[in-house]
């Protein structure tokens, strides 16, 4: 078992709790030990990033700081957006001593330990796809997908900037291809799985992040997938809850599910209803299940 | 690839046959193919290399651009596999030697006139937009230069390395789906007026740079970091002028709104509270307009019910961090740029290639200092 | 004709664009005509800086400024014109920097200074690595607030002479197609050098010498033909250029021994003489055999990585991309290649060449404020001042006259002209010509030259310029046909080859970048002080002299 520091971030603390209990199911079977956070914030999303830079360089500091104290070495995050931020504030402070520096000041002003740059951010789907995990997921997954045609979307931040991410060619992703094969479903390929699914826009310019959520949803689609998995739970959000406004917007109903990376390997794994909940999920995932003979 | 690629092999003697196919098109008549060439190049070729020996050897026809073949002049951005590059930085050896037969193409989200040739006038456009000259405007003959320290001209060091290849615009998300967005080029053009001392009119810019098309357009996919061949990272020139936006108060724009919620989010209970999300962002009436939709998500949970109110723990030092870092001086764009050093320092020299030793050579005898 | 303007800049780099805005600004109608888009002239491949006597970093003055550069010019510079040059620098850099240039800054706020080669003083300002960058984007900025006309992407291909004047271009409209012709009452040249002469060079492919040989064509005489500079520090294989300001931040240059053997050839300067003095050094260590696979070492690793990333950023990604080497950990492989045109279109210091309407700044012009060896950061200033100059003087020109006429007698030519080639479907195409051209003129008339070398030189021109004259262009299209401009570009270079042969071998000395250690291994003032005049006459180079102009400085012996 691999102990590491488990950041949940906003999502699967609230509206995509399906992510967080999944997750938590899931981790001992891929020989991941979680301890999980509590005295931590929000990320800031990108969005406290370009409101308040500097007061997100300091709550990144927090979270990793505390992350750090739990003795692990590595935080685990389940979102792409916590993944980009996490690591561009940890490269920064771990890149430079002053600023380090100045921040740590800070935080023990506040009574949060000092953070030395002893954690490394890495995602739950790099842990899986590089690590034991790959090796163990043909046992975990042993009730495997029977040839489900899986349409891979990564989203932005798990791959780009990559002298930031940097775990896999941004261009030619491979990691979740990798698991579901594993897993025994069809890795379905299209352009769009490495686009925006528009969700940073998605209130403040509805028609611009539509025009790009229907893109990986419509080719997906084309491509013959049943199912659709990300690793990101703002991806999520967007592809599954907002795919009824495409049908209010195009006319066409796409009915394409969407699953958590981590609801895809445990329903290969045989986890539970109760911790998959796919009853959260707005696009129904009965046909997935039903094709599964789960239900 | 980003701005610091894997060392290249460097030049040496051998050849190598290099295969390439190009999307072909002719915009008066319609025509548009995909054709495969190949020829022998030495083995420390560029794609802009190939391409000549293309236009030398194989079709005189083959149209594209270039000039400096040295990574400064901006003229070559096609794509390659689907994304955009500089031809004349990108070293076709590790390419060839895994056998990879790439696609060439024209830079998307631009009109192509002949082959790989775009017409540059719709970005060049938005360029102009941003009013992108140092006001106020000058005519006397100066006695001396505008005194400001490096520290303070930092801010636009990295937009000011901006070639205007186009590379950013080629794959970016926003610009697909609203062709109006100015866009990640013009934007950083934007903040190097605006980071800049010099420039006493922000405030006008920040006003026309956060309208309808301007920065909360931006998507945040990344592409304009990802493909800039110069280290420029145009989101986050975009990220800065969000932030100093905010700063100075020009925070009307929903995005602006959506932006200071997550900051009020932080301070408050520690994670977003996404219910009260649409009506910060939106306003009431729109929030009761989208009750169906959110009604919709209410049923599987994806509203969170706001009482009682999720709060983190210890969330009042979140509350506080933000009190005793508010006079520190980087607020503002500012707590941007103060990353960049670190950011500028990711080292990528791991590539191999070496067929030489020459790093054993070090100096002599170190001979008396020189004239002056 | 299309239409019809004032003044007519034919080029888009700093001397074009600086020399547009000061016409504009005078009250002018101006336009400006370049093959390739402003922003993406070889002015922006400048790296090192550029000259003024700030004092910034020192005690300087225009008057050691004027000293170096008129020693640096092994005293065949024009010493009115390089008083001009050194007087008005400071100001034109002021202004440049009011508009919005990014220069790098002092401790306290002033702009930068770096030493660099044959310079007294720390005087050459600077934007890290990228000062040309800094230039080509600030006055395009300029360009843009003042809403200035260009044709872009117009191929400028003949001067239309009437009347004993200048009245403007006939060019190829790359991305339409089709000739089109542009009046105007003054045309300048400021079309950049002639580089791609040679196989090794740090120019850009655009770099064709095209003013020069518009020029030529219609009479104009070139001076200083001979004088090609041969820059120290260039990447193989092609010639990518690594800055001067490496050597200026304190890099060492170390032969295969590891000896800074400046030493034996410079021991006073060491990495900071002259370039001549130093691409001979080099040279000479190579050819005795202690290169590195026919390079020496660019040694920046003492600098340390902060001095390297901060302010020679630019180099370390070009060693990176085309040496595959990071000058943090390793020594950068150099040597040296062709890198800037001394010689040029004759002009007074107004930039007024011989005929009527006609102005040449920048590197297509001889002015001459380089005389046979150009200090590194001069070129920069002088596109700045010379094209400032020019467009005044043009401006004014230019709205104390009228007329303007392109007949249509030359345009059915010019369209003939054209035809014929494009109609030609058999032949040999341009590149064997042009390829060969470049390799035997880095073989023949390179850092060291030889009379017997040089001959041949001009015999193997002749060959090739009688199978131009049946090349065969492929492209018959319209758009973006670069197959034609490349085979129109082509004839460019090779007359100006043509004109450098007889320069080359009459001027029997050593100066400069004239460098003939074999038959006549020293400078020779009392034949040679003067400047080489070529003219074109039926379609041969005649070389005549013409005194270099003397003011405050007699030629002394010149040692770094």
């Amino acid at each position: 078992m691999q102990k590491v520091a488990y950041y949940k971030g906003c999502l699967a603390s609230l509206s995509a709790k399906e992510l967080d209990t999944s997750t938590k199911a899931l981790a001992p079977r891929v020989g991941l030990e979680l301890e999980e956070l509590e005295s931590v914030t929000c990320c800031g999303a990108g969005d406290i990033h370009e409101a308040e830079p500097d007061y997100y360089l300091h709550l990144n500091a927090r979270i990793l700081a505390y992350a750090e104290a739990t003795g692990a070495d590595t935080l685990m995050t389940v979102c792409n957006v916590c993944t980009l931020n996490l690591r561009q504030a940890n490269f920064q402070l771990q890149n430079d001593d002053a600023l380090r520096a100045r921040v740590n000041r800070n935080l023990e002003t506040v009574g949060v330990p000092a953070y030395d740059g002893g954690v490394e951010v890495k995602h739950l789907l790099w842990l899986i796809a590089e690590g034991d995990g790959y090796e163990r997921l043909k046992e975990t997954a042993h009730r495997g997908l029977k040839g489900l045609r899986v349409a891979p979307f990564y989203g932005c931040q798990i791959l780009r900037p990559s002298k930031l991410l940097g775990f896999e060619d941004p261009d030619r992703p491979w990691s979740l291809e990798a698991i579901i094969e594993a897993c025994g479903g069809e890795a379905i390929d299209y352009p769009a799985k490495i686009k925006c699914c528009g969700f940073p826009i998605i209130q403040a310019r509805e028609e611009t992040a539509l025009g790009e959520l229907i893109q990986p949803i419509e080719q997906a689609m084309e491509a013959g997938a049943d199912v659709m998995v990300t690793p990101c739970p703002l991806c999520h959000l967007s592809l599954d809850a907002w795919q009824s406004k495409l049908r209010d917007t195009t006319g066409k109903d796409f009915a394409m599910p969407i699953l958590h990376l981590s609801q895809l390997i445990g329903v290969a794994a045989g986890i539970e209803e109760s911790e998959l909940k796919f009853k959260r999920h707005v696009v129904s995932v009965r046909p997935v299940l039903e094709k599964l003979d789960v239900i | 690839m980003s701005s610091m690629q894997h060392l290249a092999p460097r030049p040496g003697s051998e050849t190598m046959d290099v295969k390439l196919k190009i999307w072909r098109y002719d915009s008066q008549t319609g025509e548009r193919a995909l054709k495969e060439y190949e020829v022998e190049a030495p083995d420390w070729v560029t794609l802009l290399d190939v391409l000549d020996l293309i236009k030398d050897r194989v079709d005189g026809t083959l149209s594209y651009r270039k000039s400096c073949r040295m990574m400064i002049c901006g003229s070559c951005g096609m794509r390659m596999d689907g994304g955009a590059v500089l031809a004349c930085k990108t070293r076709m050896y590790d390419i060839v030697r895994a056998g990879h037969v790439p696609v060439i193409s024209a830079m998307g989200n631009l009109p192509i006139v002949k082959d790989l040739v775009v017409d540059m006038d719709p970005f060049w456009d938005k360029i102009r937009a941003m009013k992108p000259w140092l006001q106020p405007g000058y005519h006397e003959v100066p006695e001396q230069e505008f005194r400001f320290s490096q520290e303070q001209m930092n801010p636009i060091h990295k937009e000011a390395l901006c070639i205007m290849c186009g590379c950013c615009v080629s794959e970016c998300n926003s610009m697909e789906s609203d062709p109006d967005f100015l866009g990640p080029a013009a934007l950083a053009k934007g903040f190097r007026f605006v980071g800049d001392p010099r420039d006493q009119a922000d405030i006008e810019r920040l006003n026309e740079y956060n309208g309808e098309h301007g920065i909360w357009d931006c998507t945040r996919c990344y592409f304009c970091n990802e493909r800039c061949p110069k280290g420029v990272d145009p989101r986050d020139s975009i990220a800065k002028l969000g932030a100093e936006s905010m700063k100075r108060g020009v925070d009307h724009d929903l995005g602006a709104k959506h932006a200071k919620w997550f900051v009020r989010s932080a301070m408050t209970t520690g994670w977003l509270r996404e219910t009260e999300l649409v009506p910060k962002t939106q306003g009431v009436v729109s929030a009761i307009k989208q009750a169906k939709f959110a009604l919709g998500l209410a049923r599987h949970g994806k509203v969170p019910i706001p009482v009682p109110p999720h709060v983190a723990e210890n969330v009042s030092e979140a509350r506080a961090l933000r009190g005793v870092i508010a006079d520190q001086g980087f607020d503002g764009a500012a707590g941007i740029v103060q990353g960049e050093r670190a950011l500028a320092r990711i080292e990528r020299t791991d590539a191999g290639g070496a067929k030489r030793d020459i790093a054993e050579i070090t100096p002599g005898k170190e001979p008396a200092p020189a004239g002056h | 004709m299309e239409a019809k303007h004032d003044v007519l800049v034919v080029g888009a780099g700093c001397a074009g664009m600086r020399a547009a805005i000061e016409a504009h600004d005078a009250g002018a109608d101006v336009a400006l005509i370049s093959k390739i888009h402003p922003v993406r002239s070889h002015s922006g491949a400048a790296e090192g800086g550029i000259n003024a006597a700030l004092g910034n970093a020192s005690e300087d003055d225009p008057e050691k400024h004027a000293f170096d550069t008129v020693k640096g010019s092994d005293f065949l510079g024009d010493q009115n014109a390089i008083q001009i040059l050194c007087d008005e620098a400071p100001e034109d850099v002021y202004q440049l920097e009011r508009w919005g240039a990014v220069f790098s800054r002092t401790e306290d706020g002033r702009i930068a200074q770096r030493p660099f080669g044959a310079a007294g003083e720390p005087r050459t300002a600077y934007a890290a690595d990228i000062t040309g960058h800094v230039l080509v984007h600030v006055l395009y900025e300029q360009m843009m607030r003042r809403e200035l006309q260009t044709y872009e992407e117009f191929f400028a291909w003949k001067l239309v002479v009437n009347d004993d004047r200048c009245q403007g271009v006939i060019a190829w409209d790359l991305l339409n197609g089709g000739l089109k012709s542009i009046g105007a009452k003054t045309v300048i040249l400021a079309t950049g050098g002639a580089g791609r002469l040679y196989t090794g060079t740090t120019n850009a492919y655009a770099c064709t010498g095209d003013g020069m040989a518009m020029a030529l064509r219609v009479g104009v005489p070139l001076e200083d033909m001979e004088m090609m500079q041969f820059h120290p520090t260039t990447l193989a294989p092609t010639g990518v250029l690594i800055t001067e300001g490496c050597r200026g931040e304190g890099a060492y240059l170390l032969n295969s021994e590891g000896d800074r053997f400046l030493e034996r050839y410079a021991p006073n300067t060491m990495e900071l003489a002259s370039r001549d003095v130093i691409s001979r050094a080099e040279q000479t260590e190579i050819d005795e055999g202690r290169g590195v696979d026919g390079n020496v070492l660019l040694d920046l690793r003492h600098l340390g990585a902060d001095k390297i990333i901060d302010r020679l950023h630019g180099t370390r990604e070009l060693s990176m991309v085309f040496a595959g080497v990071d000058p943090i950990h390793e020594p950068i492989p150099v040597r040296p290649g062709a890198h800037y045109h001394m010689g040029g279109v004759d002009t007074d210091v107004w930039g007024q060449t011989s005929l009527t309407g006609l102005y040449a700044a920048g590197e297509c012009a001889c002015i001459s404020v380089h005389g046979a060896n150009r200090l590194g950061g001069n070129a920069l200033m002088e596109t700045i001042t010379f094209g400032k100059r020019a467009g005044a003087h043009a401006a004014e020109w230019a709205l104390s006259h009228t007329t303007v006429e392109v007949p249509r007698s030359q345009e059915t030519d010019a369209e003939r002209q054209l035809g014929r080639l494009l109609d030609r479907t058999e032949g040999e195409r341009p590149w064997t010509i042009r390829d060969e051209l470049a390799s035997t003129m880095h073989e023949n008339f390179g850092v060291f030259r030889r009379d017997d070398q040089m001959r041949r030189q001009g015999e193997i021109i002749a060959g090739l310029r009688q199978r131009y004259e049946r090349v065969v262009v492929e492209d018959k299209g319209e758009l973006f046909n670069t197959d034609l401009t490349q085979a129109l570009e082509l004839g460019f270079l090779l007359e100006l080859a043509a004109c450098m042969i007889p320069a080359g071998i009459e001027r029997r000395e050593s100066r400069g970048a004239h460098a003939r250690p074999e038959d006549y291994p020293s400078r020779d003032d009392a034949s040679f002080l003067r400047h080489t005049l070529v003219s074109w006459r039926d379609g041969q180079p005649e070389l005549s002299w013409e005194p270099v102009t003397m003011t405050n400085w007699q030629p002394q012996e010149r040692k770094y």
